[in-house]
């Protein structure tokens, strides 16, 4: 036995029995077509226990630190009926959604208070090799209050696969908004799941910007549903992929009413033997009239052997609707690389310019200067030759 | 300075240029004009390196060395430049850090010390105020945005910085305004001098008015088919080119 068969059948939970029986997902699930579970299946995977912190992190399936800050509450653990609906929905929707569910370590709902305005800084720390931890976290966001999450992973060499799940509900009541930053640089042999879903009532506003270079592999599944009116969303999305990494987005936006509106721009950068998987679906229900979607997908591949499997997809079923769609996959433009090379730019200098350039144009929409300037740090040691960038950027930007 | 011969060109199988001789000497100024999709541009880039264009026959020497050997940022570090008909935009890469990375890549091939942050911006401040610029386009994405005479007045800064030995200016003066002309004319007399040498392609004369060529040059079906002094491009604005593309 392998996978999480053992684990499984040491838990009680009520759901392992049916998680054991389906075990997990195969290619032969659509959605999981292209995910290479293997390594996966390979461990005997054990549950992850929690190293020592001082900030507020996600470790060994549990939440440490939780901060104590004005408006924002720890609230009972338990979930509403809806909450519960929610959940389940995502234990179902996919082929690994029983064990994250029958795994599941901790459970941390926060609500952010009336008018209250909160930034949270969440740390993934990283799992010992064949540890894996489930967690869960459950965010409400009254009337008019403002949430900026940050997740940040930590990325420690781990000599063996490790796992880390994170499965997220957001409530977005009316007149709030919420920012949320995800950067994942986790170590070269995480595997990461990570499941968002989120319902954005009248006015309310969600905004999530996410980047991505670290992990072995890594699944996200993103769900939007915009039910109330004026309600709007926006997805940035970027994944660097290299070496042998598999990264996954599975992006879903449903306009339930009227005048709302979302767009999503989601950019894959593939290199070497790397995989990504990009899935964006937008769902623009009968009664939602008046409303706008945008959705931009571009996937550039810088090796022979790299693949992307982008697939946009646009169900429109009222008729007052605006919505634009574009999906590019392409290698490098010819013409810019001959315009810097023709300016002394060296073949390697050229290109990694043009890397960045791809890039940037997701990291440039992250208002934290901190945040991005992390991200642009890291993004630049990734890159191939791009001392160059970083050296300009010392000398030159004010 | 450059010495091409038999020059033949074609691009996605349709023969473009088609037998080019021309000599280029130290220090002088040459016109090529010619009618539109003649082959002007395609000799430019083959010139530069763009790998488009396939040449079939023929040989350049530049400065003693084959020219068609080298790579295009080979033939930046040995002192040619190519002003774009078309200036290339590209999103995401400020301006500043192409202009400083090309001028020390250069430097680097000179045996020159790299240009400290500081030197930099005194010497791009002096280009921009010769090209009346504002800063602001240093902090720009190259080229992205830009109006068409501020994408040529850039290739005429970049020029500026670059200080090549060979210039090859590509209808630099279309879609400029009489005054962007005056300036971006000014700014390649500025860079005469007895060691460069300079290619100039264009339609109009007036930008000839501005900067006196030594050499003109009507460029007709992919062949020179005439040469002259910068009187032939006064015979031309008069006379159009119909009598020499029938020659
Ligand atoms: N990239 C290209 N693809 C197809 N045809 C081209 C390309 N570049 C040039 N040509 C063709 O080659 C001929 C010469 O073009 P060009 O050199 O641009 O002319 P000019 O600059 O004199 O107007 C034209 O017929 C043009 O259509
Ligand atoms: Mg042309």
């Amino acid at each position: 036995m392998s996978g999480f068969s053992e684990w499984l059948a040491d838990v009680k939970d009520v759901r392992a029995p049916e998680a054991l029986a389906v075990g997990l997902p195969t290619k032969r699930v659509e959605s999981w077509k292209y995910v290479p579970i293997r390594g996966l299946a390979r461990t005997t995977w054990q549950p992850a226990s929690p190293q020592t912190t001082e900030q507020f992190a996600l470790t060994g399936g549990q939440f440490v630190n939780v901060p104590k800050v004005d408006g924002c509450v720890v609230s009972e653990n338990t979930v509403t009926a809806s909450e519960q609906k929610r959940l389940d929905r995502m234990s179902q929707a996919h082929g690994f959604g029983l064990t994250q569910a029958a795994l599941e370590n901790t459970r941390l709902v926060l609500t952010i208070q009336k008018t209250a305005s909160v930034v949270l800084n969440l740390h993934h720390l990283a799992n010992q090799a064949s540890s894996a931890g489930f967690a869960t976290l459950v965010l409400r966001v009254e009337a008019g209050g403002q949430l900026t999450l940050v997740e940040q992973f930590e990325s420690t060499d781990i000599e063996s696969a490790n796992l880390s799940s994170l499965r997220c509900l957001v409530a977005l009541s009316r007149d709030s908004s919420v920012t949320h930053v995800r950067f994942q640089a986790a170590n070269a042999t995480a595997h990461v799941f990570s499941n968002l879903d989120v319902e954005c009532s009248e006015n309310a506003s969600y905004r999530l910007q996410t980047i991505e270079f670290g992990s072995k592999l890594a699944r996200n599944d993103i769900y939007i549903a915009l039910v109330g009116r004026e309600a709007s969303a926006s997805v940035n999305g970027l994944a660097i992929t290299s070496g042998t990494q598999y990264h996954d987005t599975h992006l879903a936006i449903d306009h339930v009413v009227g005048e709302t509106n979302s767009e999503m721009t989601f950019r894959n950068m593939v290199d070497g033997k790397g995989e990504a998987t990009f899935n964006g679906r937008v769902l623009i229900c009968k009664d939602s009239q008046r409303s706008a979607t945008e959705q931009s997908i571009a996937n550039l591949l810088l090796s022979e052997s790299a693949r992307v499997n982008p697939k946009p997809e646009l169900e429109i079923y009222a008729d007052d609707v605006t919505a634009s769609h574009g999906c590019t996959v392409g290698s490098l433009n010819k013409t810019e690389l001959f315009y810097l090379k023709s300016r002394g730019l060296s073949e390697a200098d050229a290109r990694a310019f043009l890397q960045y350039a791809f890039a940037e144009k997701i990291v440039e929409e992250i208002e934290h200067r901190d945040i991005r300037e992390l991200v642009e740090t890291q993004l630049l040691g990734e890159l191939k030759h791009g001392e160059l960038i970083v050296e300009l950027k010392e000398s030159v930007d004010v | 300075m450059l010495s091409i011969r038999n020059l033949h060109a074609r691009v996605i199988e349709k023969p473009v240029l088609k037998g080019i001789n021309l000599e280029i000497g130290t220090g002088e100024i040459h016109a090529i004009m010619g009618p539109n999709g003649s082959g002007k541009s395609t000799l430019a880039s083959v010139l530069a390196g763009r790998d488009d264009y396939e040449v079939t026959d023929g040989e350049v020497i530049y400065m003693g060395q084959n020219l068609l050997d080298l790579e295009p940022e080979e033939r930046a570090w040995a002192g040619m430049f190519l002003s774009f008909q078309y200036p290339v935009e590209i999103p995401g890469v400020k301006n500043i850090y192409l202009l400083k990375a090309a001028v020390n890549a250069i430097r680097e091939h000179r045996g020159l010390p790299e240009l400290k942050a500081s030197e930099f911006l005194k010497l791009v401040r002096e280009k921009l105020k010769v090209m009346q610029m504002d800063e602001a386009f240093l902090h720009r994405n190259v080229n992205e945005g830009f109006s068409g005479g501020e994408k040529k007045r850039n290739e005429i800064l970049q020029m500026q910085l670059l200080e090549p030995t060979l210039a090859l200016l590509d209808e630099t003066d279309s879609g400029l305004d009489v005054d962007a002309l005056r300036v971006v004319g000014e700014g390649i007399n500025q860079m005469r001098s007895p060691e460069r040498s300079v290619l100039l392609v264009t339609h109009y004369q007036r930008l000839l008015d501005i900067v006196k060529p030594d050499f003109v040059h009507v460029l007709a079906h992919g062949e020179i088919k005439l040469s002259g002094d910068h009187t032939l491009a006064e015979k031309l604005e008069r006379e159009g080119y119909e009598g020499i593309e029938a020659a």
